[in-house]
């Protein structure tokens, strides 16, 4: 008795984090600067900041295959590798092997994963956007789904605290529909995308600017400045874009508040049916197997939306019979992602003596310019798109009339100026989409895989056709030539922004979180990743991910000094 | 790799040597496989004030993307296609391409090229673009490819987005 109670103080926490990515580095950094101390659990392997960034410096000739990975290793990598970029030389490392982390598709769902400290922060796109007001009104506008129980106003100052801290570099255009966030001075746009971006406005009235990227265009915050190398997807040297592992953790580390504890798999949550709270988590020590369980006043789940959901759904109690938190029936229901790879390339004669200087790490935006002041298409919602252009490579000269010597100087000059541009496009949620457990089909950890029944819907397909439609529309009025469309939507997931599985909502019969994202029925669980999304909107969904990690967090830290958790 | 400039490595081969770089032990190439893709890949990018493809070790590099990256089928059509090649040659001009003076290998593989470019629309992927395009990757991924040939900066340190092109002078090695 008394070894269990020793046992239990030492594994007692204020608050524990539940994954270490986006929004766990933020949950774990305003838990800790608010004083609490904080246990950051993650399922992988530790990754530290530069030290463990394995091909940062390595240059085009020190990887083999040409970066490409060998038809043996391939075989690990089959769903991984339905993005046709993730899985290389350079970057296979960051990623899980699905040999390693089965789960079962009804329709097909591209589910692209990286375990370890830092998760998806280490390889995301950096492309940062906020919601728009529009973004948080238009479920109850529309009837579609349940109202967010917030508004734009709710989150505005915690997009603002993310961004000054995280370094978003983009260009302020007063858009009702894309708000600005706190900038660090923007990226460049070339000759081709400038000429685009005056056509745009001249022949349609529509907006083009540079993406807006959490690359730095300048030191901030104790890191350095962008060296436009593009390779951010290896892990940075410079801390110049952001990271859990550059930014938010070793915040968080530097309280003295934080106890990092990777290869901690979470099986479930501990729910006290006589406290009617939960009391903490079991872990599976990811490489002996062991079991521990670990307490707490508050619980963070930020495991990435369908890893949260697996764990909420996983952790049954005589009182909830259904997985934690689901009196509403709606968890691992309305799976949204974004559709894309729907849009237009082409080629543009002229600036010939034209070039750019380095390898930007981002490119331009088209922000959403359909449906805003009223719904005049046959579908709901919109799209922004996103795209670069750029001068051919040596490719350019595989098709032409030169061998030998001739080749060689042909490659020296650069091809025709081309632009490609991909639309994302916003999914509505939908109670049919859903994941949910297979506890007949465990993985080598013993955990119930989860099983994925997803598909685009009508108004995604009708929406696509001006998804692609506009895309060559634009490039005609502004002289393109040689012009393409392409359209092929892959699984969902393959946005790789899988969320809504727990959504937030007024009332507890119809959603799982509550406007502080925290669980109705069990308040001192909060969800703050990807799951809590009511609506996807069509912008890129990270940021908003670090704004309602890093509000929940304040709102969790100052109810525990109140002594309402 | 290698030396400063090498000759033809033509000779090497007739010789029996071990193409190139001396260090390359065909695994999957056959003999003569080898000394056609060392020809070949040398004819395509030959060594002038900058070094060719087979003295940065290129036919190596073809063999290793044949061996390990291409899948089955495509490993096949590539084989089948470079048995198909030579045997065309040897029809044409009687003696293996590797066999053959430079002159002759460069006449060849440009009525080749150009047959490849005509034929891809009606007939869809030809053998010697798909070859040429792997030298090509090969060579450009290498130093002497990605720095001396084309242009390539480990940190450029700023991004501009509109200059002339005079003040980059070559193509990038990478875009992106």
């Amino acid at each position: 008795m008394n070894l269990n109670l020793k046992a239990k103080k030492n594994n007692s926490y204020d608050a524990i984090v539940v994954g270490t990515g986006i929004s766990g580095g933020w949950a774990a950094k305003e838990l800790t600067e608010n004083g609490l101390n904080t246990l950051v659990l993650e399922r992988g392997r530790n990754v530290r900041h530069i030290e463990d960034y394995p091909t940062m410096l390595k240059k085009p000739w020190e990887l083999p295959y040409n970066d490409r990975v060998t038809q043996e290793e391939a075989q690990h990598y089959q769903k991984q590798m339905r993005t046709g970029y993730t899985i290389r030389q350079s970057t296979k490392h960051w990623w899980i092997r699905d040999t390693d982390q089965p789960y079962e598709e009804i329709k097909r769902f591209d589910w692209i994963r990286g375990y370890h400290v830092g998760g998806r922060s280490i390889m995301w796109g950096r492309q940062s956007y906020r919601l728009a007001p529009m973004d948080f009104e238009a479920n109850a506008k529309e009837g579609i789904a349940v109202d967010w129980p917030i508004r734009y106003e709710d989150i505005a100052p915690w997009y603002s605290h993310v961004e000054k801290f995280a370094g978003i570099s983009g260009q302020a255009l007063g858009l009702p529909q894309l708000p600005d966030s706190e900038f660090l001075p923007p990226w460049e746009l070339n000759c081709v995308e400038e000429h685009l971006k005056e056509s745009l406005d001249a022949n349609f009235g529509r907006v083009l600017t540079i993406g807006r990227t959490a690359n730095m265009t300048r030191s901030h915050q104790g890191r350095g400045s962008c060296m436009s190398r593009n390779l951010c997807m290896r892990g940075c040297p410079y801390g110049a874009y952001f990271s859990s592992n550059a930014s938010t953790l070793p915040a968080a580390e530097a309280t003295g508040n934080m106890t990092l504890r990777p290869n901690s798999i979470v099986d479930s949550i501990i729910y006290d049916e006589d406290l009617g709270k939960a009391t903490g988590v079991r872990v599976i020590d990811a490489e002996t197997l062991e079991t521990f369980e670990f307490y707490s006043n508050v619980i963070f789940l930020n495991a990435s939306c369908m890893n949260t959901t697996l764990i909420m759904l996983n952790s049954i109690s005589d009182r909830f019979p259904n997985g934690l938190g689901n009196d509403s029936g709606e968890l691992g229901h309305n799976v949204m992602d974004h559709h894309f790879r729907v849009g237009a390339n082409g080629e543009f004669d002229g600036y010939e003596d034209r070039y750019y200087w380095g390898r930007r790490p981002t490119g331009f935006y088209i922000p959403r310019f359909r449906n805003l002041d009223r719904n005049d298409r046959s579908y709901l919602r919109g799209f922004g798109y996103q795209g670069g252009a750029s001068r051919q490579d040596w490719r350019h000269a595989v098709r032409e009339l030169a061998i030998g010597e001739p080749l060689k100087e042909l490659v020296q000059t650069p091809g025709k100026w081309t632009l490609g541009m991909t639309a994302f496009g916003e999914m509505l949620p939908d109670h049919s989409n859903r994941v949910y457990l297979d506890h007949n089909k465990k993985d080598k950890w013993g955990q119930p895989t989860l099983v994925f029944d997803v598909e685009f819907k009508e108004n995604e397909f009708k929406m696509r056709e001006d998804m692609k439609n506009d895309a060559a529309e634009m490039l005609e009025a502004a002289g393109f030539k040689n012009i393409t469309t392409f359209d092929d939507p892959g699984g969902p997931g393959l946005g790789i922004h899988e969320m809504g599985t727990a959504r937030m909502g007024r009332d507890p019969r119809t959603s799982v979180l509550n406007k502080w994202n925290q669980v109705h029925a069990c308040k001192n669980v909060f969800v703050t990743d990807g799951a809590a999304m009511t609506s996807a909107a069509c912008q890129n969904p990270s940021l908003t991910y670090m704004a309602f990690a890093a509000r929940s967090a304040h709102y969790a830290a100052e109810e525990m000094k109140k002594g309402n958790l | 790799m290698g030396g400063v400039v090498f000759a033809p490595t033509m000779l090497g081969v007739l010789k029996g040597c071990s193409p190139s770089t001396g260090r390359w032990r065909p695994e999957l190439f056959t003999a003569s496989q080898a000394a056609l893709v060392t020809a070949l890949s040398d004819t395509i990018i030959p060594a002038t004030d900058t070094k060719g493809a087979a003295d940065v070790g290129v036919p190596g590099f073809i063999e290793s993307m044949v061996k390990d990256v291409y899948s089955e089928e495509q490993r096949t059509s590539f084989l089948d296609g470079l048995e198909r090649f030579d045997e065309k040659c040897r029809e044409q001009t009687g003696s293996a391409f590797a066999s053959l003076d430079a002159g002759a290998q460069t006449e060849f593989a440009n009525t080749e090229n150009r047959l490849a470019i005509e034929n891809e629309a009606e007939e869809g992927p030809q053998f010697f673009l798909v070859f040429k395009e792997l030298t090509m990757v090969g060579y450009f991924r290498t130093e002497e490819g990605a720095t001396r040939v084309l242009r390539y900066e480990d940190i450029p340190g700023i991004y501009q987005g509109c200059i002339p092109f005079e003040d980059v002078g070559r193509t990038w090695s990478h875009n992106h």
